[in-house]
């Protein structure tokens, strides 16, 4: 590679450096004409270095290969990328609640005391409010899952917690801004945008390897006398001289004009029309509706609901109380074309019970847990959450009837059989998949208690949701694949 | 109770088309411990050349069994796959250790007789080589310290007679030493052979010797459809599925299914299909579930025909 650089750029690298040495460099560099290439300016460098007889030695060589480096990334100029948010401030409260600390303690400052006393006295006569606002959601029944309509509830519950899943997004509910966007009034990137922009990105790169191979393999054939100097592989792919077409490699298998858009010169047509549509200049005038509403599961529900009490879910205009949700959610825990109203008690080990218990689990212990449908396992942990951190574990909720109760009659020892043992065909796919997406595999066994049914007699009974719960326990229990190879110290 | 390769002769896994027309039509399979084994390398290019079925080579070295990376024979079956062989008529079930131990039984006495008199002379041959490669040994060893045998005093003494007679009758007398090897035979007591196979002794079972159908799981009828279509299978357990599917040999060919057989009314979760779509996807291949198609009055109607399998692939769509 003949890297040629600008004779001004060491000096601004040498300032990053350190001062002491910056004399040094700076002479290095005034010496050079603008365009010697690579292997004069080292032997021009290492000149200096004798005649300087210094100690900065070390430091030219090291200016020198920063320099090298520099020159090759700075060639194409980045990109100018939109400041994305200060996460850290966005999601501080990591629930939706206020919540007031008392002063510090210091032991040998006896005003710290003094502050502690005045915020409990006034605490105490001004109760600090911990649920600033109660938010309002729907049941839907159609898609198993409750809506929140209200912009600002919205905005609270993903910044607080990360709760829910916006309709129109991938996650965070951000339609408004993509289309937005895409009309061309805002300028912020979603992340669906990131994900975008990085597939275009590797796309391209994938097409100039492809070049790169193509002219390789044309320079050989050159070389080899088969190809003349201004003839191309395709002439010799035609003629049938050569018998693997390299087609499949080369080109892209869509595009009727192969590499097209490598060189930048001839964009496609929709390129051109899409940009065009982005020249015209924008409406401003227009309001765009937000068509986007906010999904909680129901397991996020109940959290928010049950220990939480900072949303209120309405069915027809009536608040419904958790004991009533309980029984909801459990009816729709599973997807059945047919509505399937539970006449008696519920049973101990419905899907929703102990998707919840294990949700109320690690949601206690400070993880953020959010639906795992897209690594076919029901939950993922996020460290702080989605925007700080992948996910760390993937968990897969399986019921376990070891409790005595559960092997007493044959058909129950049938049904709790049936219900928890799985092939080994499922567990490989299951491993397979999250080791791909480089999660680490927990099976979570929820112990049923010992009774079919949850202990709340009729249906107009009153049930004590805590009392309920607290009959479950949970096991964990990580899975990993130990290979000797991989885990050599 | 190797089927028909002895243990001392090497295997090859060319394919011998020549010897072809030597393999029995049905083949043999051997049921040993629950599994269906092939031995014989023609008959195992044969049943992947004409008939569509790889199986797993699963022989290794005996004293390192850790080495797993290239195996050779015996081939193991699935038993879909046996099962398909003996259906079409290709094949036979054997369960090797009950016609071993019946055909021992069933033995005449001459026969028996000849059998341990060929095992004694066996015995003796391996124990007289052992005893030849010892002294070998230890004249080596003896010669590379400088110092000599002392049956080379008998030798010597032998020698020394001998100057008197002419010097090539000195010679033709060191070149032999028959005392030496006749001493030595006396001592020799045959090695106890343990014999690698039983068919040599026993005949090669007949077709008409056949047992019951092998059992299969309920994956069956897709690996019975996709044979059917041409394809080649593989186990898949470590893709999560039944079968890898392949479209010729699986030398040749990268898989394109991952196939799974269900019944057809059988309730699956949602989260197995995407788990499956995902990780096919991954590696570039399509998930596939299928099974056969039951309904009450097929079962009525038609009594042992086959019913038809439905099968669907499932792919990512790019959204």
């Amino acid at each position: 590679m003949g890297v040629q650089c600008n004779a001004g750029r060491p000096v601004q690298r040498s300032a990053h450096g350190g001062t002491q040495h910056q004399p040094l460099s700076s002479k290095v560099t005034a010496l050079l004409p603008t365009t010697t290439t690579v292997s004069d300016r080292r032997q021009v460098a290492m000149a200096m270095v004798v005649e300087a007889q210094s100690a900065g030695a070390q430091t030219t060589e090291d200016v020198l290969k920063s320099d090298l480096k520099g020159s090759n990334t700075d060639r194409a100029p980045k990109k100018p990328r939109a400041k994305r948010p200060n996460f850290n401030e966005l999601h501080a409260k990591p629930l939706p609640l206020d919540v007031y600390p008392l002063p510090a303690f210091i032991p040998h400052n006896p005003i710290s005391i003094v502050r502690i006393a005045i915020s409990l006295i006034s605490h105490s006569i001004w109760r600090p409010k911990s649920h600033a606002i109660i938010h309002k959601a729907y049941f839907s029944p159609e898609t198993q899952s409750v809506h929140v309509t209200d912009p600002e509830s919205i905005r609270a519950l993903w910044e607080h917690g990360f709760w829910g899943a916006g309709s129109l997004s991938r996650s965070d509910p951000r339609w408004l801004d993509q289309e937005k966007r895409r009309r061309g009034i805002d300028a912020a990137a979603t992340s669906e945008e990131w994900t975008k922009g990085r597939r275009d990105e590797r796309r391209q790169m994938k097409l100039e390897r492809a070049k790169a191979q193509r002219e390789a393999i044309e320079q050989q054939l050159r070389e080899e006398g088969k190809l003349g100097a201004e003839s191309k592989l395709e002439d010799l792919v035609g003629e049938e001289s050569v018998t693997e077409s390299p087609r499949g490699t080369l080109y892209p298998a869509d595009a009727a004009n192969p590499l097209g858009n490598v060189t930048g010169t001839e964009g496609s047509v929709v390129k051109e029309i899409s940009k065009a549509i982005a020249e015209e200049s924008p409406d401003f005038d227009i309001e765009i509706k937000n068509q986007e509403h906010l999904q909680l599961t129901f397991e996020e529900t109940f959290f928010l609901i049950y220990v939480l009490g900072v949303l209120e879910v309405y069915q027809d205009d009536i608040t419904l109380q958790p004991t009533d949700l309980l029984r909801l959610f459990c009816e729709h825990s599973e997807f059945t074309p047919t509505k399937r109203p539970i006449q008696g008690p519920i049973a101990s080990d419905d899907p929703f019970l102990l998707n919840y218990v294990v949700f109320h689990h690690f949601r206690s212990l400070g993880w953020v847990v959010r639906p795992g449908i897209k690594f076919a396992c029901d939950w993922l942990l996020y460290l702080r959450g989605p925007a700080f951190h992948h996910a760390e574990f993937a968990v897969m909720v399986i019921p376990s009837y070891s409790h005595a109760y559960w092997s007493e009659t044959p058909e129950l020892v049938e049904y709790s059989k049936g219900k928890a043992n799985k092939d080994w065909w499922w567990f490989h796919r299951l491993n397979r998949v999250q080791s791909q997406a480089h999660k680490t595999l927990m099976l979570v066994y929820v112990e049923v208690p010992p009774s079919r049914h949850m202990n709340t007699g009729g249906k107009d009974e009153m049930l004590d949701i805590g009392a309920a719960l607290k009959k479950y326990r949970v096991r964990e229990f990580i899975w990993k694949r130990w290979s000797p190879n991989r885990n050599r110290d | 109770m190797a089927d028909s390769t002895p243990a001392t002769s090497t295997p090859t896994m060319e394919p011998d088309v020549a010897s072809e027309a030597t393999i029995p039509k049905p083949f043999p399979i051997s049921h040993i411990a629950g599994r269906y084994l092939l031995f014989d390398v023609n008959v195992i290019s044969y049943a992947r050349r004409t008939h569509n079925i790889t199986g797993v080579l699963i022989g290794t070295i005996p004293n390192l069994s850790q080495q797993n990376v290239f195996l050779g024979i015996p081939l193991e079956l699935q038993p879909e796959e046996a099962r398909v062989l003996v259906e079409q008529g290709h094949a036979f079930i054997v369960d090797d250790a009950e016609v071993h131990r019946k055909g021992m039984m069933a033995m005449s006495r001459e026969q028996r007789l000849k059998l341990l008199r060929e095992m004694d002379r066996e015995g003796m041959e391996l124990a007289k080589a052992e005893s030849r490669k010892a002294e070998e040994r230890s004249t080596k060893a003896l010669k590379e310290k400088g110092l000599t045998r002392k049956e080379k005093k008998s030798d010597e003494s032998n020698s020394s007679a001998a100057v008197e007679g002419s010097e090539t009758s000195l010679f033709d007398s060191k070149g032999e030493t028959p005392t030496a090897v006749s001493v030595s035979e006396k001592k020799l007591e045959p090695v106890p052979i343990t014999p690698t196979t039983s068919y040599p002794p026993l005949t090669t079972p007949s077709a008409n010797a056949a047992s019951q159908l092998p059992d299969v799981p309920k994956s069956y009828p897709l690996f019975r459809y996709l044979h059917s279509k041409g394809y080649f299978t593989m186990p898949g357990l470590r893709f999560g599925c039944h079968y890898s599917v392949y479209p010729g040999d699986t030398l040749r060919f990268h898989s394109h299914y991952l196939a799974t057989g269900l019944d057809f009314d059988e309730e699956f979760e949602l989260q197995d299909v995407i788990g499956g779509g995902r990780l096919a996807n991954r590696v570039k291949k399509a998930y596939l579930i299928g099974g056969e198609v039951t309904s009450e009055n097929d079962k009525e109607a038609e009594g042992d025909e086959i019913a038809p399998v439905r099968t669907f692939s499932i792919e990512w769509a790019a959204m």
